[in-house]
């Protein structure tokens, strides 16, 4: 763990739960696995507070659990599970687009509650959906049962390991903590319940007085002491699936940008049958034959055959190498070649920051040495055309800041410097990983500075909270227009301006976090999938 | 140093060898000899086909590529070796022969008929010069036309730095020789023949005029072509048929980009294909073109040992990535950057600024 992404780690959980589990967490982070007391004795915080803050922690799966020999638990921080918490709106609104605003709030509170049960999740989701609704209509839990049903289909939720139900008792004390198991077949079942109900509106105490007559209020209360029929069984986004559905997104994009609108479909709709059947980091995909990608074309494209085989062939043969052909089956068996997608968008990236950084003769250069693997100063001038001084200064600048490296080839055993031959090359994994690097402590960056102008303004803010508190309770009490008015004047324009400036700031903040979110998951995903192949 | 002199011992056996060998003649050879031979200076004399240099130069022709004095020996025995020597150190100094160096020994071979023109001027010209001038002459002559630099010349001929210079400038002078800067480093100076066109590693080619890099020659040059890729490609893209008529209607082969460059006429020197390749090379590494290699039948125009390279003009697979869409990623302080000290994010300049946008 690197000093940018412990830093960046407080920030998001100071920013999500707060200073004490911040602490805590940063406190994991820092030093690994460690049991209750130990933590409790180096943070300085009392037991109790620790084990809050730790089931915080585990309930977010930010935290994991073992018990080692002679019964000691020891508890565990996964820093890169802390870092997914920025892609957290994007997760959601993958959601969106897929399944539309029930999805998009389902996925919603299993994010923000970390682990829920299914009912728990439709109850929650038909509420929200029906307080947007118009009045008079509700939200039916059966809709919002079958979004969940087939956000669980397609792998988008899944559920948590779960304690096995042991059929003999046990003998002895029972184990500190339990060991959580999960079936593979079950991770996706969902359980048959019959969720009867419409959402329910919140309503103001005054429409409840009027509305509904006191005798049903018991009931309701009754209604919550009901036993649950999913007890035990709990669910949580699957980040996993959500990547592989980024990853695919960038493969599609790239294609789309390179050819043309149809071959981007064909693609998409190859990576869509392999979805389920490859796993998510297999270097290929299933070898699809031609017909059968035929057969699962959208409706929308009517291409025949032909063409559609022509572009298969056309994709296979292009330059980037996205599609392979890996048989003549079936009238052609085709593969996508994942890891060399993902090594051609992390390229992509490295080469798109030295154009922005230098300026695009430097990245000529960094093109160039990418290209031909190993050169020498003179030939690097030949190649790029660019005259001999300001290729050594943009290769020097480059080198300071290690996006191109030296080789050394000595001709005489003693390495004497004018009998070696310096050779420049590109090492795409290391410039990734420094890459990264910056990323993470950019977003730090960021995150500090929208932190520093909401303070500046606190004072703004709160005031105009208070106004706003004001208004709301007047409108409900039935005020007139000249007493709102007056109250809405105590906010002056000036004031009002700044307002205004500080909201379009911070959400030019956020947008920012998220773009550069956009390139951190770029460049893991080539670095993971890069140290799986060794 | 001088041609080097073969010492030799006996004369006048020549013509009693010549006389044994060549029996029909033996009886009018005296009374031809009795009455016609005239009262002949010596080197016509010399120059007759019983002379141990005709013998030599015979020999020499028929073996191109060199004899050792083994050989000359082997032919003509009766020769004592201070004759032999004698004959070919005239033979040399006339500039008839070359004396080579081989690991088994020395050789003689004949000059061959081109350099006999050259060598008459040289010694028409250089009849005052002495023998070091017509050494270092051989060896930038030697050097062909990638010209020889002066210390090399030094090492060559062993001569003294001072001595060097002043040959130098004598030759130069006399016309005989030139400098050429060399484009590789600027201080340089190769020696070459006057006549000689310089060898492109030496001038640069058609990129440099005069020793200076044409960088904006280069950049019209690429913005053209890509220019003439990218309407191909539109073209291609707007003509909507089938999909692989579309993809071939839109590469274009470096010869008929060549033609387009010539026919555009912004080119004052005349550019072959290899230098269009070069241009479009630099637009591969741009990022903005890409190449494939076809198997071309050996007589298509623009082909080249039986392949052609086509070009097409691309898209960028991503757009502008994130990082660089945040002020962090292009602020040329990062590494002083923290919370609390000069540089932070807090009173970042490149923040505020980007914020007003």
């Amino acid at each position: 763990m690197t000093q940018a992404e412990i830093k960046l780690c407080s920030l998001l959980l100071q920013e999500h739960f707060g200073e004490i589990v911040e602490k805590i967490g940063v406190h994991l982070i820092r030093t690994g696995s460690q049991p209750l007391r130990v933590i409790a004795h180096d943070t300085g915080t009392s037991l109790d507070q620790v084990k809050k803050a730790l089931c915080v922690l585990i309930q977010h799966n930010l935290v994991i659990y073992q018990v080692h020999k002679r019964g000691v638990v020891e508890y565990e921080a996964q820093c890169s599970r802390v870092l997914r918490m920025l892609r957290y709106p994007r997760y959601i609104y993958t959601a969106k687009t897929l399944y539309s605003d029930t999805g998009e709030l389902i996925v919603e509170e299993l994010l923000l509650n970390g682990k829920m049960t299914m009912s728990a999740v439709v109850k929650k989701v038909a509420d929200r959906l029906t307080e947007t609704m118009e009045d008079g209509k509700t939200m039916d839990y059966a809709e919002v049962s079958n979004t969940f049903v087939r956000l669980a289909d397609t792998h988008f939720v899944q559920r948590c390991p779960f304690v096995p139900a042991t059929e003999n008792s046990d003998p002895g004390p029972p184990p500190p903590a339990p060991t959580l198991v999960i079936n593979e077949k079950d991770m996706y079942l969902v359980p048959k319940l019959s969720l009867i109900g419409k959402g329910k509106r919140r309503r103001s105490s005054d429409e409840d007085a009027t509305g509904e007559p006191k005798a049903k209020r018991p009931k309701h209360t009754a209604d919550n002491k009901e036993p649950i029929p999913d007890d035990g069984i709990y669910w949580q986004a699957n980040l996993d699936r959500f990547h592989q559905h980024f990853r695919d997104q960038g493969i599609v994009s790239a294609v789309a940008n390179r050819m043309d609108q149809t071959s981007s479909e064909i693609v998409r709709t190859m990576l869509r049958m392999s979805e389920i059947t490859t796993p998510s980091n297999a270097p290929f995909t299933q070898p699809l034959s031609s017909n059968e990608i035929f057969r699962s074309l959208p409706v929308g494209y009517n291409i025949s055959k032909q063409v559609l085989d022509q572009y298969l062939t056309l994709l296979a043969d292009d330059p980037l190498e996205f599609v392979g052909k890996s048989g003549d089956s079936g009238g052609g068996m085709y593969v996508i070649n994942l890891h060399k997608a993902l090594g051609s968008l992390a390229t992509a990236t490295l080469e798109s920051v030295v154009q922005e950084r230098f300026g695009s003769r430097c990245a000529r250069i960094f093109r160039l040495v990418l290209q031909k693997k190993h050169l020498e100063q003179k030939q690097v001038e030949d190649f790029a055309m660019i005259p001999a001084k300001e290729a050594k200064d943009m290769l020097y600048k480059m080198l300071s800041e290690n996006f191109i490296s030296l080789q050394e080839i000595p001709k005489t055993p003693d390495h004497a410097p004018s009998r070696t031959f310096y050779l420049y090359t590109v090492n795409i994994l290391s410039a990734a990983r420094m890459l990264l690097h910056r990323c993470y402590k950019s977003i730090a960056n960021l995150i500090e500075r929208r932190q520093f102008e909401t303070k500046e303004n606190k004072r703004l803010l709160e005031k105009s909270q208070r106004v706003e508190a004001i208004i709301a309770s007047m409108q409900a009490t039935g005020a007139e227009e000249a007493q709102l008015q007056e109250i809405e004047e105590m906010i002056t324009a000036p004031e009002r301006q700044q307002l205004e400036t500080l909201k379009r700031n911070v959400n030019k903040l956020d947008a920012s976090e998220i773009q550069v979110d956009e390139t951190i998951f770029l460049l893991e995903s080539y670095i993971e999938s890069t140290m799986k192949r060794q | 140093m001088s041609a080097p002199r073969v010492r030799t011992s006996e004369p006048r056996a020549a013509e009693k060898r010549n006389v044994g060998t060549e029996p029909l003649r033996r009886q009018a050879g005296p009374l031809l000899h009795s009455f016609k031979r005239p009262q002949l200076s010596q080197t016509v004399r010399n120059n007759t086909y019983d002379d141990p240099m005709t013998r030599i130069i015979e020999l020499c022709h028929q073996f191109p590529h060199g004899i050792t004095d083994q050989v000359i020996q082997n032919e003509m025995p009766h020769i004592e070796a201070q004759q032999r020597a004698v004959a070919i150190n005239r033979l040399l100094s006339m500039g008839q022969l070359d004396l080579l160096r081989s690991n088994t020994g020395l050789l003689y071979r004949i000059k061959d008929s081109q350099n006999a023109g050259p060598v008459s001027f040289f010694l028409s010209k250089m009849k005052g010069s002495d023998n070091q001038e017509k050494l270092v002459y051989q060896i930038i002559e030697d050097a062909g036309n990638k010209g020889i630099w002066s210390r090399d010349i030094r090492y060559k001929s062993n001569l003294p730095l001072t001595e060097i210079n002043k040959i130098l400038k004598n030759l130069e002078s006399k016309k005989l020789i030139k400098a050429v800067k060399s484009v590789a480093a600027s201080k340089k100076k190769v020696y070459m023949l006057y006549n000689l066109q310089p060898d492109r590693s030496v001038t640069g080619g058609a990129w440099y005029s005069d020793q200076d890099f044409e960088s904006e020659f280069v950049e019209v040059l690429n913005q053209q072509c890509f220019k003439f890729l990218q309407s191909k490609a539109e073209t291609a893209r707007e003509s909507k048929q089938n999909p692989m008529i579309q993809r071939n209607s839109s590469f274009a082969s470096s010869h008929e980009v060549w033609k387009y460059i010539c026919e555009l006429g912004i080119s004052k020197v005349e550019l072959s294909m290899e230098d269009i390749e070069t241009i479009l090379n630099t637009l591969i590494y741009d990022g903005k073109v890409e190449m494939t290699i076809i198997a071309a039948k050996e007589g298509t125009v623009g082909s080249v040992d039986g392949h052609m390279k086509l070009y097409r003009a691309v898209n960028p697979i991503i757009p502008p990535t994130g990082l660089v869409r945040a002020p962090c990623g292009l602020c040329p302080v990062f590494d002083d950057c923290h919370e609390g000290g000069e540089i932070s994010p807090s009173n970042c300049i490149y923040m505020t600024e980007w914020l007003e946008f």
